[in-house]
């Protein structure tokens, strides 16, 4: 088969999900109840959470005009009532004084945060006069979108109308791409979000760099709690004892880059003593002969030295795995763009869990069921002919064509002109300076562009360097679509709607989108009226009573999670190349790249040098958190994290300021230094998203260290273009000296 | 009657701080105070076997509460379902009960100029409702219930389930909340943060001693509200947050 054939039946595979809905289910009840806060009567207005993308149920209770309370929403089939600190936090977003109150002009320089403020009509006109102009100059592909999230697909739309396929998220090439692409070549579907691992059904729970309690998606820590209270196992592969480590029964301190070594080592034990599920592959997968010859040598005295793990620990954890398949949960991770190598880790993922049978199966990685989404007929999109700028045609074959793209490769177009020029930025939902490294490519190129227009809650640093600033109203004041979800057992359709009219002169992302296409004459792409009509033309395949939906915030279905739900009706269990799991991938095999993964070593760090590693804290999302009050008030800061031994090399101790830097001479503000015993020497740790250099953000700024501004090297994967970023070295500086 | 307890599982617990902040939600906690708070308890052995736990701490409603003694105005007492409360109309912010509190549970209120610290959400409580962290909480690490109902899930782990309090033999008096966590872990989090006898911290406090002469003076002169009213002034911090 050609690699255009294969390229194109691999994107394919795994998005068309259609069928017909299961009898909607739950009670009717009054569209806003009653309920009560302390002695305060409130009004319960449901809606879900964006204090994160997990986007949980949230009942918003309004009193006399005003979000005095956010609850969790107990009818919301995923979340159940429960809300995290950060959801419980949203009402210190929504009253926070720093946001952006209404649309802004540049004056000043970039950077400088100058600006006038003009009406909503003068800021469209302002926007779409310069669209236009673009459009003539450069063609519409020069215009790039930078969007984030599932509300921003407004945007999308606009920006797809107008002309251009640039448009590139960060979820794809600095998080979860290499984990999806790594799932769809061996099961035939990517693992989305929220990601289907029945932890709470587990008899064995692996966690690979994921560090659920830190990070927290509030169902995934009620399962993860459900299913230790029930006995499963836990084997958490962590450099640094996270909190899931340390409730762990196996907590492997791994030398960082060397987790595919430990896979194949597994899967030589699962394999050579075979404990593996012989019935489940011999009826599901294809290429074990293979699989079987290719991790013969990888044995758990190879790996060894390799990881720093020791091969009785190797074997013991494999044992644990096989005595609990095929309930078996391993967690495919969701930031995982980490060595530039990350689909090959997904892939021997995947195929670990193939081995032991727990995909499709209760306690591993469940199936999505199906939900059929309505769809809103638009005119047919203009084509490009240029077709996309962020990457060279043929480079990085698994990148995604439509969704995502790379940021970091519009930006590198914007530097360089090639294929054609990149002159403009549309920002919208995302943080470009927090969320893509190589910090200083991105002010060069913002230094190149000819317009820039930012579409923000919050005065973000990148705010400074915009035309034009386009304040959006919170999650709590605007609707956005709907969240269709087919990974939970029940699949659901929750909404957002608002709680509080917009504050200020802020407005919803969709009445900006909308207005912006009647500037620009594209209202044709926006033929829905208002939030209700749009909401209705999405539900309306699955039968469900508006009404009901909007007093209790989501109705769910029934489920088929498991093989033994399916029949042959439900399409097919595993939509690959081949219609089997794909131990040996066929799509990798046509692209004449390794079908089977193999381990590469990554490059170590110099003498005095320690890496770089990060993750997160269960009281900020990245960097969309900081400012807000009730959470900068329980951490206000990331300190770094050290180990005793590593702090001893660099003559710090715990609580001391220090000043990092980094293999290119980048030094870090003055941080803090945390001590711990339960952490590798040859890392350092600190917590993804602080360090904010918007004076804007008057409670947040310059507290604590952006650890993505210490990122300026990469680690591009070369099968989707994704970029590692723990490929950064730092030593540390007592402040004095530095 | 209802004689309320709470179980914390430490093992559930991930500290994720949920609790914290619905209960600042709930009942307009200001910046610097809490009254529920998770701490971490620190980290012991020997790379890479290591034990470590969170203690998530709050008023422990005790069966003999040091703080109902050392109020004096009375502000502070006991309910008999064994919710500890306070009077805010009667509270002078004086302090003095902040001070008794073996366990660090109470806070002076700046925007208020009164003492705070949970009440179990009593007020949830009496319509029903779960207190406002157990609800939101991710882990379900918090249960709360009543020992006098046997069905309850408080009275099973507190007479069945091996919940244990925190108490020394300085400081034995009577905290109802209680701990699920391995004898390690119990350990641990009672060596970072053990209970205090109320007379060590209470000799800080100088002026309390005055506060409450004051107070009752003017008791006696019925002119309690004054009092409360120009001793509560002078706790009222600065106002934090605008809204």
């Amino acid at each position: 088969m050609g690699n255009e054939i294969s390229r194109r039946k691999f994107l394919q595979v795994g998005t068309g999900i259609a069928g017909a809905a299961a009898a909607a289910t739950g009670a009717h009840a009054a569209v806003h109840p009653p309920g009560w806060r302390g002695d305060q009567r409130v009004e319960q207005i449901a809606t879900n959470c964006e204090m994160c993308f997990w986007r949980c149920g949230v009942m918003a209770e309004v009193a006399d005009g005003k979000v005095v309370k956010l609850q969790g929403n107990p009818h919301h089939p995923l979340t159940k009532g429960k809300l995290c600190a950060r959801g419980n936090a949203g009402v210190a977003l929504l009253y926070d004084p720093d946001r952006l109150k209404y649309p802004q002009i540049r004056t000043g320089d970039r950077g400088e945060g100058k600006f006038k403020r003009v009406s909503w009509d003068e800021a469209l006109d302002f926007l779409a006069s310069r669209l236009k102009e673009l459009k003539q100059k450069y063609g519409p592909e020069s215009v790039a979108l930078f969007p984030h999230g599932v509300h921003s697909g407004f945007f999308a739309t606009l920006m797809r109308a107008y002309g251009t396929p640039n448009s590139a998220e960060p979820a794809f090439a600095q998080c979860r791409g290499p984990r999806d692409i790594g799932y769809q070549l061996t099961f035939g579907r990517p693992v989305n979000s929220p990601e289907p691992v029945d932890l709470e059904e587990s008899k064995c729970m692996v966690l690979i760099g994921s560090h659920i309690g830190e990070n927290v998606f509030t169902s995934q820590v009620t399962a993860f709690a459900d299913g230790l209270a029930k006995g499963a196992k836990l084997i958490v592969v962590d450099p640094r004892m996270s909190t899931a480590a340390s409730k762990a029964h196996f907590w492997l301190p791994i030398k960082p880059g060397t987790d595919t070594a430990l896979l194949l080592a597994w899967m030589n034990v699962l394999v050579g003593e075979k404990l593996y599920d012989k019935e489940f592959l011999d009826q599901y997968a294809m290429g074990f002969k293979e699989l079987e010859a290719h991790v013969q040598g990888f044995t758990p005295e190879w790996a060894e030295p390799i990881t720093e793990i020791p091969a009785a620990r190797i074997r013991e954890t494999a044992h644990a795995m096989a005595d609990a398949r095929p309930a078996v949960a391993i967690h495919p991770g969701r930031h995982v763009t980490w060595y530039g190598n990350d689909t090959q880790r997904a892939r021997a993922m995947a195929i670990l869990t193939a081995l032991l049978g727990a995909y499709g199966r209760k306690g591993g990685i469940f199936l999505p069921s199906k939900l059929k989404q309505g769809r809103i007929p638009l005119p047919p999109m203009p084509e490009s002919e240029r077709g996309r700028a962020d990457r060279e045609p043929g480079l990085y074959p698994l990148a995604s064509e439509e969704a995502y793209g790379l940021t970091q490769g519009l930006i590198e177009t914007t530097l360089s002109g090639n294929p054609y020029p990149i002159k403009s930025w549309i920002v919208y939902g995302q943080n470009i300076f927090e969320s893509i490294p190589v910090r200083q490519k991105t002010l060069e190129a913002i230094k190149k562009i000819e317009f820039m227009a930012v579409v923000d809650v919050l005065p973000t640093e990148q705010t400074r360097y915009a035309d034009l600033v386009l304040p959006e109203a919170t999650y709590l004041e605007r609707y956005d679509p709907p969240a269709i979800v087919t990974t939970h057992k029940r699949p659901f359709v929750a909404i957002r709607q608002p709680a509080i009219e917009p504050l200020y002169e802020s407005k919803p992302g969709w009445w900006i989108a909308k207005k912006a296409a009647e500037k620009l004459g594209l209202s044709d792409y926006f033929p829905w009226t208002d939030p209700d009509d749009h909401l209705r033309r999405l539900i309306a395949p699955l039968n469900v009573n508006e009404q009901e939906l909007k007093a209790l915030g989501a109705v769910s279905f029934e489920g088929k999670p498991y093989i033994e739900d399916r029949s042959e009706d439900d399409g097919p269990l595993f939509p690959t190349q081949s219609g089997k799991i794909e131990l040996v991938s066929t799509v990798l095999r046509d692209f004449q790249i390794d079908a089977l993964p193999k381990y590469e070593a990554v490059e170590q760090p110099p003498a005095g040098f320690v890496r770089l590693i990060y993750g997160r804290a269960p009281v900020h999302s990245f960097s969309r958190s900081e400012n807000n009050a009730w959470l900068d008030d329980l951490m206000p800061e990331n300190p770094v994290w050290l180990s005793t031994e590593a702090a001893r090399r660099f003559g710090v101790s715990d609580g001391q300021k220090v000043i990092l830097e980094n293999q290119d001479g980048v030094k870090s503000p003055v941080i803090t230094v945390k001590v711990t015993l339960a952490m590798r020497s040859d890392v350092a740790y600190t917590v993804h998203g602080f360090g904010p250099q918007s004076p804007g953000l008057r409670k947040a700024y310059q507290h604590g260290f952006s650890d993505t501004a210490l990122m300026t090297r990469i680690a591009i994967d070369p099968l989707m273009g994704a970029t590692g970023m723990r490929v950064n070295f730092v030593r540390v500086l007592a402040a004095e000296k530095a | 009657m209802a004689r309320y307890a709470m179980v914390i599982d430490q093992e559930r617990c991930v500290g994720c701080q949920s609790c914290t902040v619905a209960c600042k939600s709930e009942w307009d906690v200001p910046i610097g105070g809490a009254r529920t708070r998770v701490r971490p308890a620190g980290v012991r052995g020997i790379y890479p076997n290591f034990t470590s736990t969170f203690l998530v701490s709050q008023c422990n409603h005790c069966d003999k509460p040091t703080c109902v003694q050392a109020c004096p105005t009375g502000a502070t007492y006991q309910d008999a379902n064994g919710i500890v409360r306070i009077n805010k109309q009667l509270c002078i912010g004086c302090g003095s009960c902040v001070s008794a509190c073996p366990y660090g549970a109470r806070y002076i209120n700046g925007d208020k100029g009164v003492a705070d610290k949970c009440d179990f959400c009593a007020a949830r409580v009496e319509r029903g409702l779960e207190p406002a962290c157990v609800n939101t909480c991710p882990a379900k690490a918090k249960i709360f219930g009543s020992l006098e109902d046997s069905n309850s899930a408080v009275f099973n782990l507190v007479y069945h389930g091996g919940a244990q309090r925190i108490e020394t033999s300085d400081v034995n008096i009577g905290p109802n909340v209680y701990y699920l966590a391995k004898p390690e872990q119990m350990e641990l989090a009672a060596a970072a943060f053990p209970p205090i006898p109320p007379q060590t911290i209470a000799a800080g406090r100088v002026w309390s001693g005055l506060v409450k002469k004051v107070v009752f003076l003017a008791v006696g002169a019925t002119f309690l509200g004054q009092a409360v009213a120009f001793f509560r002034q002078l706790n009222v911090g600065e106002k934090q947050f605008e809204d």
